[in-house]
């Protein structure tokens, strides 16, 4: 146990549920003074909601916060992080691209007021910036808009270590480096370094391994919203680190000797390159087969997605596709479902073409279409006509999938669409998958669940939008996803 | 490793390629201003006086009060579609209970004693109903942040609330400035017109105000990334009643301007502003998303679209065509915008 | 005196009516500022300007009458307009504004300039501005006055009013309710709003008569005469005297009726053509005569007479209109001296 002195942050089974999914199930995790904690896990960890929960952002549901010494539950807020000192830099860029750096900097430091704010406020970034990243060719006059992704990153990075009334006593990073170039990744290192030498303390979220172990001076390697490691970073290598972010190895199905033979034989429907793909791997997907693409989220699964989607109707130079396609979106409010519109058109309005007689909609037909995928799928409603806000998430998802298969589509596209469903239906969805998958339909399912890889035949591992594996489904191992997920092959 | 761009890229090259087009559209308001000037000056050379270009930019001043009303509005990615009636409100209120106290409502007459004692002759009246105007404003901002709700919508129901309520205070037109209001709208200066420095003092001040001071940085944040300015803890409700505010507060410029150039009120006066505001700040640079704005550019949108009015005149232009003419100009200068924005993309 | 004044002035206007103004007019500019031009009236308006200014300019009596319309019936709009002209540098602005107060600031800038400015129809309250305007009062007053001449016994009148609410409509029925309370052997026995338009009167009319006694009279305010008209002749009743307000199909059917039983009533309203008084009124002011600044736009009135004459000069579905000549405007600045 470390003194009360020392310790920055202690949190004591922190708990947060977003509906049934428990994103931190009793999480503990202290911080001390001149410690870099390095924080690993893979996709739905908690890595996320735990960093909000620190930023004051995401209020847990349960557990205590003690900052400082000072027990802040219940009372912990995003004024209260400011105040004591914990600073975070977000994944997705948290500037105001409006303003200049110097401006950028006084959102972050009230403190900047009254005559030559701009000034000093220019002077304390430029000066970090000066010392995090030298010859970073920033100034504190530029519009953030103007500057490149990574000089972006660099100045959200300087503002979090800026000191003025409030000290920088814990900064969280998350992926800092995956914008920046391998020089500057090191200048930030390197900083890391000296600043917890001089009695700082950082968290590091990354999926570049070698840089966990680089830096960190202790390893947290959370699965499932809980710790499940927690050790000196000098007893881990990379392979005890993978291994304790997967979870024990399964037997395999039986579909192995089914998809191999399959794959071999005739032309793929789907053959595509992510853009930014410099070697020869390419993905491709047969009738009949279902295809898995793995990997961190957002490494460029659903870019290839869209890609494909979009091959159909305008020349795309990432993707040939032969045959319909047809999207199941995984967000489902915002890129699924028609909220006000009933069930039934909602299933509908994939296959308006075949639902036409003459120039109008068969309202019939469109009944009788809706009717058959209800009994297939089996969506729990007494009436189709009645709204899809009165479907429960899963059902809601089930009807996008009636969408996509009752439509004419020979290639089904999946986003991730089974986030925040309960198990039950999950597995009626892997059934129907495989079932219409063997009728010839081709599946392409990007997932960020790594026992929903099981179901697929081929698997292809994204990083850093490039296709990194390429997996036959009898060489899939659930650390070999992670090894490819986290780290270049050797 | 092989992410990112190479080193050399990365800190190696300036940027001086990559700021000229931002240089390049700001200046492009008044490089249309400038155009139209000049083609007013070509078609009637007595516009070129002293008292000549204060009749041209008289009208603007108003214009140009209300368009950096819509600006703060723009600023949080809102817009306001009840400046123009909350102008003419401000008119009505102006010429009757700014000038003659609650006896100065035409509602109210035959109720009030005769002698009105003070109370109800008091100027105050009206100031105090201006300030509460402004309020309401305030309290617009924090309703569409707390409830989440469209501007459009609310703005739009508030612009039926307010010509209402400036009918009700000034039911046929009439009214009078006050005294007061009048001599500053057709104040003399030496040399310059009027008009031209007071749109200039305004430019500058709203400058200094939203531009350089320390809390317009976090309100044109929060209409850039409204999530990082909450993370950093401020209060996007009370960022958003300032804006809110600071657009009531100039709509009551606005309006007290215009009632001070036309010494009488008519509750309908305004009724364009709502368009010519957001069509205003448009041309001046500022954009409907993202908190970029320009109050020296919205000034000089507004001026910008009071010239092309009158160059239209000048033309002779049959009046059937003049919308249509006065819509291309705008189109005009926007295309040209996207054409330089486009430019700043490729780079 | 008065009278005396009245011939002096005659005179004098004489002499300009011939195309020599008392001062020489003949290098004066004067614009028409006006703020709506979307109905048959103020087409007609316009072209009455057009073709009385045009004539005016190639006798040499001023140098240029433009006409100017805002693109849009908006206060603000139009005191740019007047801003603009006060550039162009016309000598007189010749205004039908959108509102009589909105526009005093940039009428009160003109008159600062040095620059004559003539309201009518539209008129502006500023001090320094002309009026021409319109005594509505009187027009309704008029109406009664014709009946109690026509018929002395008196007896039931009907009274069409226009569209409630507008100030037009209570100025006219004002004046009718007036002339009636001078003439009390005239009775109103009921009133129905016609909203100036045929079809509306008719029905308004046709529903209310079942409830009325006998009426002698049907007293209007102008475009709402005709259907009347088809409401009584429906009913079967006895065609009373219905004043007419000079519109195509009121005096068509008037012409009809005279011929056929010799039938007698009157028509009243305002003559599009006033803009031409205006621009007289204006070419006065600048020949250096001395007018008043409120004048009174006379009526148009058409009696049994000359019914054929302005019916041949009505278009279809137009009002009949009357152009006004520098004596005309001389003689309405005299009237207003005398008053």
């Amino acid at each position: 146990m470390h003194a009360d002195t020392t310790t920055i942050v202690r949190l004591d089974g922190v708990e947060k549920h977003f509906g049934a999914v428990r994103a931190l199930d009793g999480v503990d995790l202290n911080v001390d003074a001149g410690e870099c904690v390095g924080l690993v896990g893979h996709n739905g960890a908690g890595k996320s909601t735990l960093m909000n929960v620190l930023a004051g952002t995401t209020s847990p549901g349960a557990g205590s916060i003690v900052i400082g010494g000072a027990d802040l539950t219940g009372a912990y807020g995003v004024a209260a992080a400011t105040r004591q000192g914990i600073r975070c830099v977000f994944q997705e860029l948290s500037l105001c691209p409006n303003l200049t750096v110097a401006e950028n900097a006084r959102i972050m430091h009230p403190s900047f007021s009254g005559f030559g704010w701009r000034r000093r406020a220019g002077a304390l970034i430029v000066g970090k910036l000066d010392e995090i990243f030298p010859g970073h060719g920033i100034e504190a006059g530029n519009m953030v808009g103007d500057l490149s992704i990574a000089r972006r990153q660099m100045v959200e990075i300087a503002r979090a270590f800026s000191v003025t009334d409030t000290p920088a006593a814990l900064v969280i990073l998350d992926e800092p480096t995956s914008s920046l170039d391998a020089h500057v990744a090191n200048q930030l290192l390197d900083y890391v370094r000296r600043f917890i030498a001089g009695g700082g303390a950082c968290i590091l979220i990354s999926h570049l391994l070698g840089e966990i172990l680089q830096t960190a001076t202790r390893i947290v390697v959370m699965r499932d919203g809980k710790v499940v490691a927690r050790r000196p970073a000098n007893e881990f290598n990379r392979t005890t680190l993978v291994s304790a972010m997967g979870s024990v190895v399964e037997e395999r199905g039986e579909h192995t000797a089914a998809a191999t033979s399959r794959r071999s034989s005739g032309e793929p429907r789907v053959r595509a390159r992510p853009a930014a793909q410099t070697d020869k791997l390419e993905l491709l997907a047969h009738q009949g087969e279902i295809v898995g693409l793995a990997g961190l989220e957002g490494h460029g699964q659903k870019e290839i997605l869209i890609g494909i989607l979009q091959a159909r109707k305008r020349r795309s130079d990432m993707a040939y596709v032969e045959g319909a396609t047809a999207l199941v979106a995984g967000d489902r409010q915002n890129e699924g479902i028609f909220p006000l519109w009933s069930i039934a058109r909602n299933i509908g309005i994939r296959s308006l073409k075949s639902l036409r007689t003459g120039a109008l909609i068969d309202r019939t037909k469109e009944d009788d279409l809706a009717a058959e995928w209800r009994d297939k799928i089996n969506i729990r409603t007494p009436d189709l006509n009645n709204g899809i806000l009165s479907l429960s998430g899963g059902n809601q998802q089930k009807t996008l999938f009636a969408r996509a298969l009752a439509s004419d589509a020979e290639i089904i596209l999946m986003d991730d669409p089974m986030r925040g469903v309960d198990v039950g239906t999950k597995q009626e969805v892997y059934n129907l998958v495989r079932r219409e998958a063997d009728k010839g339909r081709t599946f392409i399912w990007y997932t960020t669940e790594m026992d929903e890889l099981d179901h697929c035949d081929h698997v292809y591992v994204f990083r850093d939008s490039r296709i990194v594996a390429d997996l036959a489904r009898d060489e899939l191992t659930e650390e070999r996803v992670l090894h490819s997920s986290f780290e270049p092959e050797a | 490793m092989s992410e990112g761009a190479p080193s050399t890229t990365l800190l190696g090259r300036g940027y001086a390629w990559s700021t000229s087009p931002r240089v390049l559209r700001s200046l492009l308001p008044a490089f249309s201003l400038a155009v139209i000037l000049i083609a007013i000056f070509y078609l009637q050379p007595r516009a070129m006086s002293p008292i000549g270009m204060k009749l041209l930019f008289n009208l603007a001043v108003p214009i140009a009060l209300a368009t950096i009303a819509q600006m703060f509005v723009l600023a949080v990615n809102d817009l306001d579609l009840s400046i123009g009636a909350y102008v003419g409100f401000v008119v009505a209120v102006g010429s009757t209970m700014l000038s003659g106290g609650l006896a100065g409502l035409p509602l109210l007459e035959g109720l009030i004693p005769d002698p009105a004692p003070w109370i109800f002759t008091t100027p105050l009246a009206g100031i105090v109903v201006l300030a509460a105007a402004i309020g309401v404003y305030a309290l617009l901002g924090a309703v569409i942040q707390l409830r989440n709700l469209p501007s459009i919508v609310v703005t739009l129901g508030m612009s039926f609330i307010w010509a209402g309520l400036a009918v009700l205070v000034l039911p046929t037109p009439g009214g009078s400035a006050p005294t007061w209001l009048r001599g500053l709208m057709t104040l003399q200066v030496p040399i310059v017109p009027f008009p031209i420095v007071a749109l200039i003092v305004i430019g500058l001040v709203v400058h200094l105000l939203l531009m350089r001071s320390a809390y317009g940085a976090v309100i044109r944040g929060s209409g850039g990334n409204p999530r990082s300015v909450a993370r950093a803890g401020w209060s996007l409700v009370r960022v958003k009643m300032a804006a809110f505010g600071l657009a009531g507060l100039f709509g009551v410029l606005s309006g007290l301007a215009l009632l001070g150039l036309t010494t009488a009120g008519d509750a309908n006066i305004a009724v364009r502003y709502t368009l010519l505001s957001i069509a205003g700040a448009i041309l001046g640079g500022s954009e409907f998303v993202g908190g970029r704005v320009s109050p020296i550019g919205a000034v000089i949108g507004a001026a910008t679209l009071t010239l092309a009015n009158s160059f239209l005149t000048f033309l002779r232009l049959n009046p059937d065509w003049q919308i249509g003419a006065q819509g291309a100009i705008l189109i005009i200068v926007l295309a040209l915008r996207v054409l330089i924005s486009r430019g700043e993309v490729r780079n | 005196m008065k009278w005396i004044n009245v011939t002096l002035a005659a005179a004098l206007l004489a002499v300009a009516g011939g195309g020599v103004a008392v001062a020489d007019t003949s290098d004066k500019r004067i614009a028409l500022s006006n703020n709506y031009a979307g109905n048959s009236w103020r087409q007609a308006m316009l072209r009455s300007w057009e073709s009385v200014t045009g004539q005016a300019v190639t006798d040499g009596v001023v140098a240029a009458a433009d006409a100017f319309t805002t693109a849009e019936n908006q206060v603000t709009e139009q005191a740019a307009q007047i801003q603009n002209l006060i550039l162009e540098g016309y000598d007189a602005i010749v205004l039908n504004a959108a509102s009589p107060e909105g526009l005093n600031g940039a009428v009160k800038e003109a008159c600062d300039a040095g620059i004559t400015v003539v309201s009518f129809d539209g008129v502006v309250t500023e001090p320094c501005a002309w009026r021409i305007a319109v005594d509505f009062k009187q027009m309704g007053k008029d109406e009664v006055l014709y009946l109690a001449e026509k018929l002395p016994d008196g007896g039931n009148l009907l009274e069409i009013r226009g569209l409630a609410g507008v100030f037009v409509d209570d100025e006219i029925s004002a004046g009718i309710h007036e002339g009636v309370a001078e003439n009390p052997q005239f009775n109103i026995v009921g009133s129905v709003h016609g909203d100036w338009a045929q079809d509306v009167a008719q029905k308004a009319v046709a529903g209310i008569l079942p409830s009325l006694p006998d009426i002698v009279g049907v007293v209007t305010q102008g475009g709402d005469g005709y259907g009347a008209a088809q409401a009584i002749k429906a009913a079967g009743r006895d065609m009373p005297v219905i004043i007419m307000g000079n519109r195509h199909d009121e005096l068509t059917w008037w012409k009809e009726q005279k011929d056929a039983n010799g039938y007698e009533t009157m028509s009243v309203s305002i003559a599009p053509g006033v803009s031409t008084l205006a621009f007289w009124v204006a070419q006065m002011i600048l020949s250096g005569q001395d007018v008043p600044k409120d004048l009174t736009v006379p009526f148009l009135r058409i009696d049994q007479d000359n019914l054929e004459e302005n019916l041949a000069n009505t278009e279809a579905g137009g009002v009949a209109n009357t152009l006004y000549s520098a004596e005309d405007a001389a003689s309405v600045v005299a009237e207003a001296k005398a008053m």
